[in-house]
Parts: C-alpha cells; structure tokens; sequence
C-alpha cells in the first residue's frame, strides 16, 4: 500500500516549495554537503541497480534466446527455441501449477493463521501476550536450510518425531501423495509468524474510537470484527499476499533439502527446476527463459493483487 | 465468571500453538545430545537417557564446524553492518532531500525486490567467474552492500526524525554527514534493530549464491556446509541434529536479546 501511496506525494512539482520561505534559506546552508550526500547516494545506487540488476536481467533475456552453456562455453543464437520448448514442456506447466497449489494453500494458512492468532494475542483476555509473540516468531527468524533439516528429521519414518508421536506409519518425504503435504506444512510451520507480527501491527494501529462509537451503538464484538477491524486490516492482508507471493514463487531450499524434487516431479516447484536446469544440468538459456515466465507471473499476480487492493479500497471510501 | 473461562479457553489454545512451534526446536536441541543409538532405537524418549557431548565432538573432528561458523559470521557481521550504512543513508537521503529524479530512484530500488533470483542469477554468476573473484568473499559481500529491501524500510522510518530538528542543526552549523551520524541514526535505532536482524539472518540463511561462489570446503559458510555435512554423514542423525542446532543457536539468542525492538521494527516497517 505504502508503494502505491508514497510516490505520489513525490510528483508534487518542486517548484512550490520555494514558496516556504524557511526551504531556501536550508537549501543555501546545507547546499555543498546535501549535493555532495546526494550524489554519492544517486552514483552508488545507481552503480549498483545497472551492474547487479539491470545488465543481468538483460543479460538473461538476451541469453535466453540462445544455447549457453558455460562449461561448453556455448552461446548460439537458437531464435525462440528456448520459449518453444518451455511452453511445450509437460514438466514446466506441471511444476508452475504445482508451485501454483503450494503458493495458494500456505498464502491461505499464513494469513488464515496470522489473523486468528493476532486476534486472539491482541484480545484483552489473553495472558502472557509478550511471551505468544516472541515464540510465534521464532520459526521465522530460525535459518531455512536449518529448518529443512529439523523437519527432514521429524518426518523421518522410522524415527522421526511425527510418525512416533501419532503413531502413524507414513514414509512423509518419500510418498508422492505425502511429499509436497509435508513442505507446505513445514513452510506454514516457518511461516506463519511473520502474519501473526503484521497483523499484530495493523490491529494496533487501528482507532480505539471507531470500535467504541460502533459499541455505543451496540454492535457486538462479532460485527465490531467484520464491520470495523477485517476491512481495516485490509491493506494489511494485501500486503501479506503480495510478499508471500513473491517469496513463494521461489521457494527452493526446502524442495532442494527435503525432496530434490522427488519422489518423482511430485515436489518440484519452479524455482527449483529452473535451479536444476542452470546449475546441475547448465542449460543457462533454457533456465533464463524459464526465469523469465517466472518473472511475467510474479509482475502479473502483483500487479492484479495491487488493483484489487485499490479497488476494494476505492469501494469501501465510496 | 465467564469472561474468566473465555480467557483460560483462549490462553490455551494459544498455548497449544505455542507448543507446536516450539517442540521442533526442543526436539532437536535434545536430540543432540542423546547418542546415536538412542535416536535409532525402536523405543523413542523426548528427553535423552544418558546426555551426551559425543555428537558435537565428533561433527567438529570430521568436519570443522567452527571453521565454517566463523565464516558465517564474519560474512553476516561485515555484510549486515554495510547494509545498515548504505540503508540509512539513502533511506535518509530519499526521504529527506528534495531532488529530479528522486521517485524513480526509489521505485527502481523498492522494484529490485520484486525480481525473482531466478532471473538474475545465471548472469551473475557468469559475471563474478568472469571476474575470477569465485572463491573470493567480495563475490559475496559485493552483491549484498546495497539492500532494496533496507533502503525501503528505512526511508520509511525517516518520519521518525522531524525535519525541524534536521532545521535545528542546520542553523547551528552542523554538516549534513555530521546530522546523519549524531541525529538521523541514533533516531532510528528501531528500525536499525530489526533490519540488523533481518540481514543478518538472511546472509546467515544465504544457500545458492555461497554455494556457487565458493569451492573451497575451509572458507564455506555454515548453510551450505550442512547440506554438505548431510549429504557425506547423512546417516550420522546424532551429527545432523548437533550440527543444526549450532546453526540455529546463534541466530534465535540474538532474536530472543533484541526481539522487542525487533518486532516493534518489523511492524513499524509495514504499516506506514
């Protein structure tokens, strides 16, 4: 939201600013040191979006339409060749739909999760509510590939703690109706704190006022929550999905520790077959182009998340 | 009467929660102190029978532990203090500085997070072989000195610091580099607090790029040296679970320290 908001402000035409008598006389006083701040700003900024951001993703996309091969040292134009064979490609359009279904059932959890538990550690009835957030948390801030592991060896079928603990008998990793299950329940695991945090943040920021005048009007806790608090807490809620599609879109260390991919494609996710084809199998043009459609899907879902946001804010204020 | 068993009700269902997100961490942290044959039995305990410090002992013997532990946090500590700089500097600078050019600057920045690493990877890497800097630590501090990420979360902070103590200074002669050491930074230690954390952890958590850049087993950090663990000593659970936990330790007792001003940072950074 703060994306769509801020850089407004800043098309404000500078020229109205020397009508405030106190800007100029600043602007003389810090003149030197502020342009010099300024520019070291702007150069190293600068610098850094062209070589580490602009120049590679041109790179890839040019490398994309070709045969690169580093180890070969191959770089021969193909045409679209690369796209063709994406696009035809059993395994690319099952690994996006999969990624699809993992990115849509963990988004569900998170927020599902982050919202009621939010709620409940903001309710006044809640005891200990400092101790709730710093353990919902921790998941969050524990390092992924660690993480990974932990759970590599709580679904282990022998000895694991899950399968001890139920008393069930299912070999989680290594079944395919079982294996991307037991990685959405690890990422939601990780995950989920993250929302209970923001959400956290979003109902602390909402007035104290508006819910007693709606209870002086007697509504109830219920319709106080649906009425007042969850549209509040919608630019919130967008702002979850927005991050988390991202981030999922690229999930790949958990598939890379738990599963590679297996049994089978049933795990591979998309970040992970591009990371197989670029760097076990060194096909970089085919890899590029798949990091291309990548990078369309995730523009597109961010931007439809923008509108909807934007329209839903637009039909609340009207 | 009633609003204290609602209460209790709810408390422990989030207590329950609680339970769940802790236990992992119990469980490996306990585990890796039983010995092999313990984690292997038929019959499993949550806490073990006869404690032992053979699982950390032999890990640091057949594969130095520590060695990579240093690097991991000499690399976490040099990249995270960059960041920080770099970070409030320019979240200063877009904040608080009128200049053409200003709004695409930021966007362009805020927009490098969007980018999956997919897309640029491939390109860096061929640059940084091409560099010859593999297995030479710039390769990893280089592409990380400048955060979209830090750079959005503290431009957002800059509220924190009103124009009219910048003003203040001003007139009193202070140079803009003195007013962002001794008034801007000190004014945003929240915000500083939770992007440490963040940084830290992910450059701790980094696994793809230290993994390509660096061939050489003595300088690898801890996140891909663990894979490498398990993949050579997979069977060695005893191994696995001592190794984990000395990866997680470090990071969860620096939240448990600064969690408050952490999650105060986190929250402050998304609801502006």
């Amino acid at each position: 939201m703060t994306l769509t908001t801020r850089p407004k402000a800043d098309k404000r035409p500078p020229e109205k600013n020397n009508v405030i008598p106190r800007k100029p006389r600043s602007r003389k006083r810090g003149n030197a040191g502020e342009r010099t701040l300024r520019n070291t700003v702007i150069i190293v900024i600068g610098a850094s979006l062209l070589l580490l951001t602009a120049y590679p993703i041109g790179l890839a996309f040019v490398g994309s339409f070709h045969y690169w091969n580093p180890l070969s040292g191959a770089f021969d134009f193909i045409g679209l060749e690369n796209y063709t064979d994406l696009l035809s490609s059993g395994e690319f359009w099952s690994s996006l739909l999969r990624t699809g279904v993992f990115s849509v059932v963990v988004i569900f959890f998170r927020v599902a999760l982050g919202l009621a538990i939010a709620v409940a550690i903001f309710s006044n009835l809640t005891r200990g509510k400092a101790i709730f957030r710093t353990i919902f948390y921790m998941p969050t801030v524990t390092p992924l590939v660690a993480v990974a592991y932990i759970w590599q060896m709580m679904y282990n079928p022998q000895t694991g703690a899950i399968n001890t603990f139920f008393g069930l008998d299912i070999n989680w990793l290594y079944d395919p109706n079982f294996a991307l299950p037991s990685i959405i329940g690890m990422t939601i695991w990780k995950d989920f704190g993250y929302a209970v945090i923001l959400f956290l943040a979003g109902l602390h920021s909402i007035p104290e006022d508006a819910l007693e005048a709606a209870s002086v009007d007697g509504a109830n806790a219920w319709q106080r929550f649906w009425s007042i608090t969850l549209p509040l807490l919608a630019p919130m809620t967008v702002f979850v999905v927005i991050t988390s599609i991202i981030s999922y879109l690229q999930a790949f260390v958990q598939v890379l520790v738990l599963t590679q991919g297996g049994p089978g494609t049933s795990t591979q996710l998309i970040s992970y077959l591009i990371y197989e084809q670029a760097f076990v199998k060194y096909d970089f043009g085919y890899a590029s182009a798949a990091a291309f459609v990548l990078l369309i899907f995730t523009a597109l879902l961010t931007l439809i998340s923008f509108r909807l946001s934007a329209g839903r804010k637009n039909s609340l204020e009207g | 009467m009633r609003t204290r068993i609602a209460s209790g009700v709810l408390t422990s269902l989030l207590a329950m929660i609680g339970i769940v997100t802790v236990f992992p961490f119990l469980w490996m942290v306990l585990s890796a102190f039983k010995p092999n044959s313990e984690i292997n039995a038929a019959e499993q305990n949550f806490l073990p029978q006869s404690w032992t410090f053979e699982n950390f002992l032999s890990i640091q013997e057949n594969f130095d532990f520590l060695r990579l532990f240093g690097n991991s946090v000499f690399l976490s500590v040099t990249i995270t203090a960059i960041v920080l700089y770099t970070s409030a500097l320019a979240g200063f600078v877009i904040a608080k500085y009128e200049f053409r050019g200003r709004g695409l600057l930021f966007g362009f920045t805020v927009g490098t997070m969007m980018i999956p690493w997919a897309v640029t990877i491939i390109p860096r890497y061929t640059m940084f072989v091409d560099a010859g800097l593999q297995d030479n630590y710039l390769s990893i501090i280089v592409p990380a000195a400048i955060s979209g990420f830090g750079i959005f979360m503290m431009r957002q902070n800059m509220h924190a610091v009103p124009d009219e103590v910048l003003e203040a200074a001003r007139i009193d002669g202070a140079s803009e580099i003195r007013i962002f050491h001794r008034i801007v930074l000190p004014m945003s230690t929240n915000a500083i607090a939770a992007l440490a954390i963040f940084q830290f952890l992910w450059v701790w958590d980094d696994y793809l790029w230290p993994y390509l850049m660096i061939n050489d087993n003595a300088n690898q950090v801890l996140a891909v040296g663990l894979t490498t663990f398990a993949g050579q000593y997979g069977t060695d659970y005893g191994g696995l679970f001592a190794a984990t936990t000395i990866s997680i330790l470090p990071v969860i007792v620096v939240y448990i320290i600064f969690q408050r001003r952490f999650i105060a940072g986190v929250a402050s950074a998304a609801v502006k």
